[in-house]
């Protein structure tokens, strides 16, 4: 086996491998389950350096196949678009592992979390790399039934109901997408991705046909990215512990369908082919819809949790909005909020973590909580900041691209949807953070703690969200720099529309 | 060096504030070296052709042009006369002083912009840093300011963005000139100029977007209160001046829209102003009533194209004048509430004077010389603009009755009083050290100042000649207004409108009064409405119902649940599954 073989499958296996061993530690070796998981997830983000570097400097090809049904190979392959997303994943889950040591610290059943944990990660990079519409269903039912454990990790009657409107959702998008994936492989043959020609060859043949599978597809991806009204499922399991939540907003799951979009749009049927069959608009409306449904719903959510679920609704069809506009900046915007968006929810869901274990859940018990909390405060702050898109921040960048595409396509009302959005996000992102900040704390503990981290919960529980609120303000500051998401998106983008 | 002497001027307070916690006792020094190297560009002028700066923000570019010049000069000096009066605030409260450093790297950032992406950040940055000044004190009258503030400040660079994410695609580049250049032809030209005007108008203190400027500039401290009402309320304008098509093209309706726009603030600050009785909320309203002087000069620029360079200058003019002597009378307002008495107040009391004569327009003072520039350019107009010239005339009278109220109120020392007054009041007195020796720097620079100006701008028109006309024409505006002054010291309306109630005839914020009476007749049914929408959503929770109804999965996953959640069933099969796989594959490659 090559090194170019060799090294998709290393990525899988330094998830895959630690994460079944951690069934096996007992529950009390806390130690030793941290250790593996840690070191694990750091020698991921090496491996993704190295692969990075490998094939934007060298040129290097990484593909890994196997057979695996008559005529169709499992293939993991390291394109530029699933480089973006291996990179996001693989980050995240070193911040959300530190995170969940922390987090999860006093509670039982960790081997089970972490195990699964792992797992997760290890579908999602198996979603990222997939080289085909096989591979990528496989690792994303792989996936649905992973996050599932997590979900209901707390066991509580409520953490069930939310796994099972969980499980009905995705599984339900798993079967649609299982359909649409053999319906189009009967009419193609064997298909990977990125092979958009063989798709647009059948074109004048069977345009009905090409039509209804790409709405089942997107409705398959649908629901899973969240989009109005397949959503239900995002604001119920935000029951889950905030590293679940942090994983389901951010890292993994609710990413793997919008990034499923973009491969269907882009590397499965080709943005001129799509066009063509006039199924690119509709989603653009339905993105457009659910942007400002979702920051509509979010506006009167008590539950900081809950606001922050509707808030994922509204900015995860950012990236649809993106990569449904035909032009070179919406598509640059919508990849660049790929990672961006990623970032920022994390930091959020860190934040309500901490918040949550001081006892502050809803909003309306936020009051002056910036005094006890200024170190999960500031990065909540960055983090909401950048949400709104205010520069300069990682969200302005997102903004400014979707906003400049959808001008370049001819689709100026675009501008006046992110427009609303960005007021609307102002509305609900800004009291929060005026009240931790300026409104004196109920019962008189307004006084300034002796030191910085004095009110912070204990574990380390701070420096994850202040690693990625740095990360927000520095994907924004430094966005023009070599390697930015930013000059990546730019980079995809600009292959995509030249073919 | 040449990427540094231009990358300074921001990297500088931003590092400074980010340092400032750990710096210890050296950070008193921060606030006031901060502004230095931007003065230093300022007045030397660039070394060399600006640097590339491809790897920052999307990919940012600096100028320098000869219109933000004089202004880099002025807002680095108000700055740094701010900052060292508020070096005693930031002694104790490193927040403030790091609050003050990143606004400050905004509000420079702007100036040295050559692209409307860095415009816009750096724009924005100044806006929502500056929030975090408004709100200091943490009492409710400053979380209102802060409220309406924000709101206002969200509804600005949404609208802004708009307008440049329009412009800047129809110019198909961001460099800032090329799309000025090509904003006269682009389609939708009124929608995008609307977006522009209305966007910045906000921070100008365009009326009707005026409201927060009343309730916040007074809210801050007085050193942020100094920078906000001096250098800051400038930042619109700089972008007026940058990307609206000046001598491109005549547009006379936007034109003749922000002259009108402009003399309805220049008169309604003077009466709202007039009828205060808290200095700081006067001299916020005398800002509104100069920055509408200065919006009519953006407005003939429009009109006028062939008079567009003359009216940036008188513009450019008017906002340096106005920048230091609004400064100087808010430091000299906090010196005075800080207490003062004997001889530190008959100083006090003169330099107001200076300052107040010099916004009044009195001859040889920069007021008067940037109202003369002004004018110059009103006599341009079709008819000779007489009753343009008559208009901001009479404005320059308003503004001495204004200047003599202000005086009124601060008449007597208030060192007496000091005594008697609470613990905020001992604090303040400590901050008036502080603030007393930056105070006189800048009351001087009041006198001199705008007559370096030209000195500045490499090919400046000359000065505008000392004739006795244009004594003349700056001296009667000022006897008039003195007139009414007298008279209403004498009888003192606002005592018997006092009477009927206790608040000024005018509150702060004037018209925003009306939409906040108005406000619960929206907000409430706008609530009602959202969360039946939200309770309605709830209920229908259509997909989920529909497979609970139809399939009852519950109990079968209850019971897939049970069984999935005991680890060690689930994690045996895992690993069976992987092995499985892994031979299979194995087989399958070989």
């Amino acid at each position: 086996m090559t090194i170019g073989a060799a090294l998709p499958l290393l990525l899988l296996a330094t998830s895959l491998i630690p994460a079944v061993a951690t069934f096996f530690i007992p529950e009390r070796s806390h130690r030793r389950r941290t250790v593996l998981n840690v070191t694990a997830a750091v020698v991921k983000v090496v491996l993704v350096a190295a692969l990075v570097a490998g094939v934007l400097y060298y040129g290097l090809e990484f593909e890994w196949r196997a057979a695996f049904l008559p005529g169709i190979d499992l293939v993991l392959r390291a394109d530029p678009i699933p480089l973006l997303f291996v990179f996001l994943s693989a980050l995240l889950w070193l911040t959300t592992t530190v995170y969940a040591v922390g987090y999860l610290a006093e509670d039982g059943h960790q081997s089970r979390f972490f195990g699964f944990f792992g797992l997760c990660v290890t579908a999602t990079v198996g979603i990222a790399l997939a080289g085909n519409l096989v591979t990528f269903l496989v690792f994303y039912e792989l996936l649905t039934v992973t996050t599932y454990p997590l979900v209901v990790h707390d066991g509580t009657a409520k953490a069930r109901a939310g796994g099972r409107a969980y499980l009905l959702y995705t599984l339900t998008g798993g079967a649609l997408l299982l359909l649409g994936t053999v319906w189009l492989h009967a009419l193609t043959g064997p298909l990977e991705f990125g092979q958009t020609e063989v798709v647009e060859a059948l074109a004048v043949q069977h345009r009905t046909t090409l039509t209804i599978v790409f709405v089942i597809l997107i409705v398959a991806l649908g629901f899973k990215a969240a989009l109005v009204p397949l959503h239900g499922w995002l604001p119920q399991a935000m029951v889950a512990p905030a590293p679940v939540s942090a994983l389901l907003h951010a890292v993994a799951v609710v990413k793997a369908g919008a990034y499923g979009i973009v491969r269907v749009v882009h590397d499965l049927y080709g943005l001129p082919l799509a066009q063509d069959l006039g199924v690119v608009m509709p989603l653009t409306i339905v993105a457009a819809v659910t942007i400002v449904y979702g920051s509509t719903r979010a506006l009167i959510q008590d539950d900081l949790k809950r606001r922050l679920a509707y808030s994922t609704v509204s900015q995860l069809s950012y990236i649809v909005l993106g990569i449904s506009v035909v032009s070179l900046s919406s598509t640059t915007g919508g990849l660049v909020h790929l990672v961006h968006q990623g970032i920022m929810k994390v930091t959020l869901f860190y934040c309500a973590g901490n918040l949550g274990k001081r006892g502050v859940h809803r909003v309306s018990e936020m009051d002056g909580i910036g005094r006890r909390m200024p170190v999960t405060m500031l990065a909540f702050t960055v983090a909401a900041v950048g949400m709104v898109g205010i520069p300069p921040t990682a969200g302005f960048v997102t903004k400014w691209y979707l906003g400049l595409g959808a001008a370049e396509a001819g689709q100026p009302w675009i501008i006046g949807v992110l427009a609303l959005s960005s007021a609307l996000n102002a509305a609900y992102f800004l009291p929060p953070v005026a009240r931790a900040w300026l409104r004196p704390a109920p019962g008189g503990r307004s006084g300034p703690a002796e030191s910085a981290l004095a009110g912070e919960p204990g574990g380390w529980l701070w420096l994850p969200p202040v690693a990625t609120a740095v990360s927000v303000l520095g994907l924004g500051i430094l966005a023009g720099a070599p390697l930015s998401p930013l000059t990546w998106a730019a980079f995809i983008a600009d292959e995509l529309m030249a073919s | 060096m040449n990427a540094l002497a231009w990358l300074a001027p921001v990297a500088l307070p931003v590092t400074g504030a980010l340092l400032l916690p750990v710096v210890g006792p050296a950070r008193r020094w921060l606030l006031l070296l901060a502004p230095l190297p931007a003065l230093l560009l300022g007045v030397f002028g660039a070394p060399g052709r600006p640097p590339q700066l491809n790897w920052l923000l999307l990919e940012a570019t600096v100028d320098l042009v000869v219109g933000s010049r004089p202004l880099l000069v002025m807002t680095a000096f108000v700055w740094m006369v701010a900052g060292a009066s508020a070096r005693r605030i930031g002694d104790d409260r490193p927040a403030f002083a790091s609050l003050m450093l990143l606004t400050y790297a905004g509000n420079v950032g702007l100036l040295l912009a050559a692209d409307v992406v860095t415009f816009y950040v750096m724009f924005a940055w100044m806006t929502f840093a500056a929030y975090g000044l408004v709100v200091h004190h943490r009492t409710e009258s400053t979380r209102r300011a802060g409220r309406v503030y924000v709101v206002l400040a969200v509804l600005g660079e949404v609208a802004l963005l708009a307008g440049l994410l329009l412009a800047a695609t129809h110019a198909g580049t961001t460099d800032l000139p090329e799309v000025a250049g090509s904003l006269s032809t682009a389609p939708g030209r009124s929608l995008i100029i609307g977006l522009l005007i209305g966007g910045l108008g906000v921070k100008v203190g365009l009326v009707p977007l005026h409201v927060w400027l009343p309730l916040a500039h007074p809210a801050a401290p007085v050193a942020a209160s100094a920078v906000l009402s001096g250098t800051m309320i400038k930042a619109g304008l700089v972008g007026w001046l940058r990307i609206l098509p000046l001598g491109d093209v005549a547009l006379p309706g936007w034109g003749a829209t922000l002259i009108g726009l402009g003399l309805v603030g220049a008169v309604l600050g003077v009466v709202a102003g007039t009828l205060q009785s808290d200095p700081k909320v006067l001299l916020a309203y005398s800002s509104v009533s100069q920055m509408g002087l200065i919006t009519t000069a953006v407005g003939l620029g429009l009109v006028l194209p062939d008079h567009a360079t003359a009216a940036v200058l008188a513009a450019v003019t008017y906002a340096v004048h106005h920048g230091i002597a609004k400064a100087s009378l808010f430091l000299a307002v906090g010196v005075h509430k800080a207490g003062t008495r004997g001889w530190s107040h008959r100083a006090l009391f003169a330099g107001m004077g200076l300052a107040a004569l010099a916004l009044a327009g009195a001859p040889l003072t920069t007021g008067w010389l940037a109202k003369q520039m002004l004018k110059g350019v009103a006599d341009a107009l079709p008819g000779g603009g007489r009753a343009l010239t008559l208009a901001l005339s009479l404005a320059a009278a308003g503004t001495t009755v204004l200047m003599i109220r202000l005086l009124w109120l601060v008449r007597e020392p208030s060192g007496a009083r000091a005594d008697a007054r609470s613990d905020a009041r001992s604090d303040a007195r400590s901050d008036a050290r502080g603030v007393i020796a930056p105070w006189a720097f800048i009351a001087v620079a009041v006198a001199v100042g705008g007559w370096l100006l030209p000195l500045s701008i490499p090919d400046a028109p000359p000065l505008v000649p000392i004739t006795t006309a244009g004594v003349w024409d700056g001296l009667w505006p000022v006897l008039l207004g003195l007139g009414p002054g007298a008279a209403w010291l004498r009888y003192r309306p606002e005592r018997r409108l006092a009477r009927s109630s206790p608040r000024p005839a005018i509150p702060a914020g004037d018209l925003l009064l009306i939409v906040e009476r108005l406000a619960p007749a929206v907000r409430v049914p706008a609530r009602w409405l959202l969360h039946r929408f939200d309770a309605l959503a709830r209920r229908v929770r259509t997909f989920q119902d529909v497979g609970r109804v139809t399939v009852r999965p519950g109990a079968m996953i209850d019971h897939l649940e049970d069984r999935l959640t005991r680890w060690r069933t689930a994690g045996a099969l895992y690993v069976l599954i992987g092995v499985a796989v892994t031979v299979a594959l194995a087989l399958g490659t070989a």
